[in-house]
């Protein structure tokens, strides 16, 4: 089979996988493909309450922009990462069926979960892009439009590519040792608070923010709202490094996959 | 059209028995235990296949048969490309399509139309193939009225069909079809096996595993017998069904003699039952029309005066067929202790070619007490010519009111179908 054709069924079969995973995610439900906008709308609602009723979120945190804002930057991607990881985990074991009667590149299902969840991220930038316009109508927020904005996609590159690699190994992970669903829906959660989410992250000197400086999603969120909120160009340094752990992600991942996945029919 | 499209090279395959690894407490457990050089309870391996060599060339059919467990469906996956042997080469020339579970990728929630693009994705068919091909696709399986319906409503049978459609419909040089006819009723059966005749006509190669031994030789022209992992046989289909069902009876006989115990007074017991026919063998192994007999054994501890054996014929399905009783030919046998031998000669016995299991009872004719009543484990293999079908095998011959020369047996036989 040349490489052409076989590429070209690969994407054939990576949209059709990902088109499913969209479609039942919201079939038989009211809301339908609303719920892709609602949710995260939801959650920043939520993180919104707690920092801003419960406290106050925009002077503790030294924030010069609304909180809301501030919080669904970090939300829209990090629900991307989250979700991704989440589906890539189960998505070997949860296509069974196929993993063990049809034959083609194994790498599509995790990759289709990830294209799955980027879905909703591109709904949901959309959604952020209403939220700016509002606030800058009431006037809390003024947009600062900049060429910095064209480094969104690189982020969103660098960010894929960490996804795709992570999800790549923890697909196969869950295959052989279904214990590493538990611990990844865990891990990915307290992930979360140390990744400048919806707080930022220390940045003390401290053990703990020394720690926290080698999670490469850490300038992957400072560059999104540099980029879009604030109209600067996120510091080169933690975006190299964001970007080298993603390569070596993503290579490392990649090519474990490859010499594994033989083996994922009899194993699963 | 010789060159070989599917290559199986001295293939092995095995598999490991008992559970591997599946939560990580096991394997620190494991681990520990190697640790500490505590004995770790070794791995036991299973040998689904061993050094099986065959090659198809473009435009053949091979059936592959055997009992369950024989290795087919593991064959079939290594063809598919889904595992990998061991040890020796597989080899697929041309675009593959594995038809191993109908509706393998099926999503109940989606619709009959979502799933048919999302099958034909995963089957190899790009979108605008899949357009083009849709009507057909729906037709074939039926289910016009429910393109729109989730499968999950589906009955089994839509489901199967719908399946199958799909697959039947992959512009393929191979086809791998794994047992997947059994579901649908009849007619939807008939369709399938025109289907891939019309695809084999084509030029795609088939290969189809299956238990429905007519129905792997009707459509095949070879045929592959696995046992155990290994090639029992490999040849024309319908010697290789003759050649299966012959082991297959020699396990049963095997096997049921431990399960069912004879029943009676005790007074004989049965040795051995042996059919001679026109082919020596365990079993007959013979023609309708041929002379056989049977050879009965007996082991007698008490002696009877007059005893009335019978013997009864039945069909693999069960169904009663013949009734032989010495008694009705006013055949009685004096059994003094010690091994005695009777015999029954048949002129012929005109039935259809497959799988028949005898069984044996013996009256003492004076007291009216049955010695001895088997169960029907006794087989015979039975082969016909396949010039007639159905139950059984008539003497048939043609002829025509006109005075021209008779044509010939096959060209006759061409002009009918």
């Amino acid at each position: 089979m040349s490489s052409a054709t076989d590429i070209h069924r690969i994407r054939e079969l990576l949209i059709a996988l990902a088109w499913r995973d969209v479609r039942v995610r919201y079939k038989q439900s009211v809301l339908g493909i609303a719920w892709a906008v609602a949710l995260p709308l939801l959650m920043m609602l939520l993180f919104t309450f707690v920092f801003t009723r419960a406290i106050d979120g925009s002077s503790l945190l030294g924030l010069r922009i609304p909180y809301p804002l501030y919080a669904f930057v970090g939300l829209v991607p990090w629900t991307f990462f989250s979700s991704s990881l989440t589906g890539c985990v189960n998505s070997l074991v949860a296509n069974r069926n196929l993993v063990t009667k049809v034959c083609f590149p194994r790498e599509v299902f995790p990759l289709s979960s990830v294209a799955a969840a980027f879905v909703d991220f591109a709904v949901a930038m959309v959604v952020l892009a209403g939220l700016m316009v509002c606030f800058s109508l009431r006037g809390e927020f003024a947009f600062v439009p900049s060429v910095s904005l064209l480094l969104v996609p690189l982020l969103v590159m660098i960010q894929i590519a960490l996804t795709v690699g992570l999800g790549l190994l923890l697909s196969m992970a869950n295959l052989f040792y279904r214990d590493v669903r538990l611990v990844s829906s865990a891990v990915v959660q307290l992930w979360m608070f140390i990744s400048a989410v919806v707080v930022p992250v220390p940045r003390d000197g401290s053990v703990l923010a020394r720690v926290i400086a080698f999670n490469p999603l850490v300038p992957l969120m400072d560059g999104y709202r540099e980029a879009i909120l604030y109209g600067r160009t996120p510091a080169g340094g933690g975006l190299f490094y964001a970007g080298a752990v993603a390569a070596v992600c993503l290579l490392g991942g990649w090519m474990w996959f490859r010499r594994m996945s033989y083996r994922f029919a009899e194993c699963i | 059209m010789s060159e070989p499209t599917i290559c199986f090279d001295h293939v092995c395959k095995r598999f490991r028995l008992g559970e591997s690894h599946d939560s990580l407490r096991d394997l620190i457990a494991h681990g520990l235990g190697r640790l500490l050089g505590r004995a770790v309870n070794r791995r036991s391996h299973f040998w689904a296949l061993q050094d099986v060599s065959f090659a198809v060339v473009r435009g053949d059919t091979l059936g592959i048969i055997g009992p369950n467990g024989a290795g087919k469906s593991t064959a079939l996956k290594l063809l598919a490309g889904i595992l990998r042997p061991n040890s020796g080469r597989v080899s697929v020339y041309g675009r593959l399509a594995a038809l191993i579970e109908v509706g393998a990728g099926f999503h109940g929630d989606l619709t009959g139309r979502e799933n048919i693009f999302l099958n034909g994705a995963i089957l190899g068919m790009s979108r605008a193939e899949v357009r083009q091909k849709l009507d057909a696709i729906v037709a074939f399986a039926g289910i016009e009225p429910f393109l729109e319906t989730p499968v999950k409503r589906y009955s089994s049978g839509m489901y199967a069909r719908l399946g199958f459609s799909i697959a039947a419909h992959v512009e393929a040089d191979v086809l791998l079809v794994d047992e997947v006819l059994s579901v649908g009723d009849a007619v939807f059966r008939l369709r399938c096996l025109e289907r891939m005749r019309e695809l084999v006509r084509g030029g795609t190669t088939l290969v189809f595993v299956t238990h429905d031994l007519d129905q792997m030789q009707s459509i095949c022209s070879r045929a592959i017998v696995l046992d155990h992992g290994a090639t029992a046989f490999d040849g024309p289909a319908r010697e290789a069904v003759g050649q299966y069902l012959h082991a297959m009876s020699r396990a049963f006989a095997e096997r049921s003699a431990d399960i069912e115990p004879a029943w009676g007074g005790g007074a004989v017991e049965l040795l051995s039952l042996r059919w001679v026919g026109a082919v020596e063998k365990e079993f007959v192994s013979a023609g309708p029309r041929d002379a056989i007999r049977a050879e009965l054994r007996f082991r007698v501890r008490r002696p009877i005066a007059a005893a009335v054996v019978e013997l009864n014929l039945r069909s693999a399905m069960n169904e009663p067929l013949v009734s032989l009783n010495s008694g009705r030919d006013g055949v009685t046998f004096k059994m003094s202790p010690g091994e005695r031998c009777l015999t029954l000669r048949l002129a012929s016995l005109p039935l259809a070619g497959g799988q028949y299991f005898w069984n044996v009872r013996l009256w003492n004719a004076d007291l009216g007490v049955i010695e001895l009543d088997t169960p029907f484990r006794y087989p015979m293999i039975l082969h016909d010519d396949g010039r007639a079908t159905g139950a059984l095998c008539v003497e048939h011959s043609w002829s025509s009111d006109a005075n021209d020369a008779p044509l010939s047996e096959p060209a006759l036989a061409e002009s009918i179908s």
